[in-house]
């Protein structure tokens, strides 16, 4: 590994960071948040209005949800990762990143090429048919390779660092490229219908097959979208607010308390069903015990702005970020409440879940990268932001829209889950099943509207990214114009 | 000296955090594979007929699962509108598992049966035309496409590779016949697959047009048959509880 | 393999996994917050991301 260091050493390049790894992900970030939401606003205006499937094979329900679950989680969430994670890892350990353009380039074009396949695969009816990994299997593989070289690199990269300590941030980091692998190689068992086919079967059945994929699907959410972009946290909100993170020793109780729980947590999405009663309690009662180190790192978070609290007023990009982390506290106070038994049996099957999980993916997972790229991208473009106002506007759609879409989805649920149950008085159900899909339509408007000013919010962060971009670039060529003069 | 020291903390963070997050996984899913109370013994659970499998080919290609669950919890309401619980014996041979997690519409796990062929046929071309307020997308192509079941053959060898028990030596279908009866034997013997497909979609008539197989035949075929392979009469309900 | 059925008892599974876990806590958070110097030590590297633009 000695030799790693010299032969990434003068790259033909004169910055001290390869911040080009980050631009491409920082860009592909706002493409697939705009597609992936896009994507989002659309199925759920097809759940409210049926015709916009339009007889359409490619565009139903049920080939379009998929393109939507990918293009937000790994292609927005994932760029936004590989971004952050580049940046971080690198400014922390004051050292490029290990193994040069190339490897840092592959990890770009393969992950883009993963995400846009796949996307387009479901459309066109590939799919191995498990929530949140309906990836073929060679794409899977493709994947992994990619993954294999992230790993590479950032651990790489921690190794030629020339800070002693390696910061918490990227313990986060760290913890979710592992977790990621392990989950992503057991969950994608499949037997191949011949070589040159796109389709399998996968290599476990029934109960044990659910086992896996619950605690892929729980686990994708725990490390990709939560361990990865608390690892962000802990950059940004210091760096934004110009404080140190309130309690370092806090963010490493935190850190070992939310990967250990995390993992068991799964089998609560198979409460009630034909999983043994053991798993779906074990895990509930780990599901209630993650709630301390959730809160721990969310009043880590939040605390560290004491002090300085007046920022919360001028810098939208400082309420972006603790915005983010109070959508953090409440889903993650609302996941071990729904993963109890009795909960659960109201709560599951219905749109209660699918709030819950907007509450988490948009006000946290979203909210924390709006406020990241808008720290990042003008630092690594070497400007300031366009617009500040545009920034505002932003959070004002950003913030209506998520918490329309979870009142909306919060009524519908709890409403669907009180019909399914109701008895008249002779003993028989009150509501027929279709009844329950009549009264859901004000509430599906309501929520693809929330969508609608969520996907609004990002258009215009693209827009002003945009501006920026294109005013850095001028900027560094009207610098490097005088420096020649 | 120093330089080696820093090595060894990333290695041990490293290890330490393997240890922490394979903890979890492996108390809960090594023990399914190994318990037997997991599944339950019961009579009548076979492995899909060639139509059936691609049938359910067809229903996770169009991801009926992100809309439909497959799995029928044990409670007073869900036993009147959909019928027994489910067992985990009923989805021993799914792969994948198509439990679902959302009833945007209603479970599907007993819907064998309680329709007729005419009224799956109309309602997947056009859900609306016989329920007003269904969201559900219309599915016109399932009925125009001619089914694909060339490598009919192929599907069923991977999901032998799998786990399940479809024949492809003698010796393995005198086995189906001692577990399963000659005649469920018959449909799951690989060298035949194509010749009982096209019998079972003939003799069927899922689509109500008898004059080809299309990817709805399949479809109609698969659904006939979700939750009709136990004959719960035959059993005490106690007997399913000790599995849970 | 048999062994492995002893973790699906609830009787069992239970205190073991409470004593593992409250055994593993107390370790971390003495390691944390035991003693005064190493606490001082590690709330110094806090600091860390508010250095990078120095350098």
């Amino acid at each position: 590994m000695a030799t790693a260091s010299v032969t990434t050493a003068g790259v033909g390049t004169s910055e001290q960071y390869n911040y080009d790894i980050v631009r491409k992900f920082a860009i592909m970030t706002l493409v697939w948040g705009a597609i992936g939401m896009f994507v989002g606003v659309y199925i759920a205006s097809e759940l409210a209005f049926p015709f916009l499937n339009f007889d359409s094979a490619y565009i139903t329900f049920g080939r379009l949800r998929p393109v939507h679950t990918s293009g937000v989680i790994f292609g927005f969430g994932g760029s936004a990762l590989f971004a952050t994670s580049y940046y971080v890892v690198q400014r922390t350990c004051q050292a490029r990143l290990f193994g040069g353009e190339r490897l840092a380039n592959f990890t770009f074009w393969g992950w883009q090429t993963a995400v846009a396949l796949s996307a387009l695969g479901y459309m066109f009816g590939y799919t191995q048919a498990r929530e949140y990994a309906e990836m073929v299997w060679p794409i899977d593989l493709l994947i992994l390779v990619v993954w294999v070289a992230y790993l590479g690199i950032f651990v790489g990269t921690l190794m030629k660092r020339k800070q002693p300590h390696i910061y918490v941030a990227n313990w986060f980091y760290l913890a979710f490229i592992l977790a990621t692998a392990l989950l992503h190689i057991f969950n994608n068992l499949q037997v191949p219908v011949k070589l040159f086919s796109l389709e399998s079967y996968s290599l476990f059945s029934g109960t044990q097959d659910a086992m896996t994929q619950w605690w892929y699907g729980h686990n994708a959410v725990g490390f990709f979208l939560t361990a990865a972009f608390l690892g962000m946290m802990y950059y940004f909100v210091p760096k934004q607010a110009g404080r140190p993170v309130y309690s370092y020793r806090l963010s490493i109780l935190h850190f070992w308390a939310i990967i250990f729980l995390y993992m068991w947590a799964g089998a609560h999405h198979l409460h009630w069903t034909a999983l043994p009663d053991w798993t779906g309690t074990l895990a509930a009662t780990f599901s209630i015990m993650l709630l301390l180190p959730s809160w721990g790192g969310m009043i880590n978070g939040i605390m560290t702005l004491s002090g300085a609290w007046d920022k919360l007023r001028t810098d939208p990009v400082i309420r972006f970020l603790i915005v983010a982390l109070s959508f953090y506290g409440m889903s993650t106070f609302e996941g071990p409440m729904m993963s109890l038994k009795d909960v659960n049996a109201l709560s599951h099957y219905t749109d209660w879940t699918v709030g819950h999980v907007h509450s988490g993916a948009l006000g946290w997972v979203a909210m924390i990268t709006f406020g990241s790229m808008y720290h990042m991208v003008p630092r690594i473009w070497n400007t300031e932001m366009y617009s500040l106002r545009l920034i505002n506007v932003h959070f004002w759609l950003a913030t209506t829209g998520v918490l329309l879409y979870i009142v909306a989805m919060w009524i519908s649920g709890i409403m669907q889950g009180l019909m399914w149950r109701a008895f008249d008085d002779f003993g028989n159900l009150q509501y027929s099943f279709v009844e329950s899909v009549a009264a859901a339509h004000p509430f599906y408007v309501m929520r693809a509207l929330g969508g609608a000013f969520f996907l609004t919010g990002m258009i215009i962060m693209c827009y002003n990214m945009y501006k920026t971009i294109r005013q850095g670039s001028t900027e560094a060529h009207a610098g490097l114009n005088v420096a020649t003069a | 000296m120093k330089h080696d020291k820093i090595e060894r903390n990333l290695g041990i963070l490293l290890i330490f955090t393997m240890l922490a997050i394979s903890a979890g996984g492996m108390v809960e899913i090594i023990p399914l594979f190994f318990i037997k109370e997991t599944i339950e013994k019961v009579d009548g659970v076979r492995p899909y007929t060639p139509l059936e499998q691609r049938g359910r080919d067809i229903y996770t290609r169009e991801g009926c699962y992100l809309c439909h669950s497959q799995m029928i919890r044990p409670f007073r309401d869900e036993a009147l509108r959909y019928g027994h619980y489910s067992l985990a014996a009923e989805s021993k041979y799914d792969h994948p598992f198509q439990w679902g997690s959302k009833r945007t519409g209603p479970d599907l796990a007993r819907v064998g049966g309680k329709y007729s062929n005419d009224w799956h046929t109309q309602h997947l071309i056009a859900p609306r035309s016989l329920v007003p307020q269904s969201v559900m997308p219309n599915y016109p192509w399932l009925a125009k496409n001619d089914l694909d079941y060339s490598d009919i053959t192929l599907r069923l060898k991977a999901l032998r590779v799998a786990g399940v028990p479809y024949s492809n030596s003698q010796a393995e279908y005198e086995r189906n016949v001692k577990d399963f009866g000659e005649d469920v034997a018959k449909t799951l013997h690989i060298p035949d697959a194509e010749k009982n497909l096209v019998a079972q979609a003939k003799l069927g008539n899922y689509d109500t047009d008898p004059s080809n197989i299309t990817e709805l035949d399949a479809l109609v075929a698969y659904l006939q048959v979700l939750g009709t392979m136990v004959d719960f009469k035959k059993y005490d309900d106690d007997y399913f509880v000790k599995f849970r | 393999m048999e062994w492995l059925l002893w973790f699906t008892r609830f009787e069992n599974t239970k205190p073991l996994s409470l004593a593992i876990f409250f055994i593993v806590f107390c370790g971390i958070l003495f390691y944390v917050f035991g003693s005064k110097k190493r606490g001082e030590r590690l709330e110094s590297h806090k600091n860390i991301p508010l250095q990078d633009d120095e350098i």
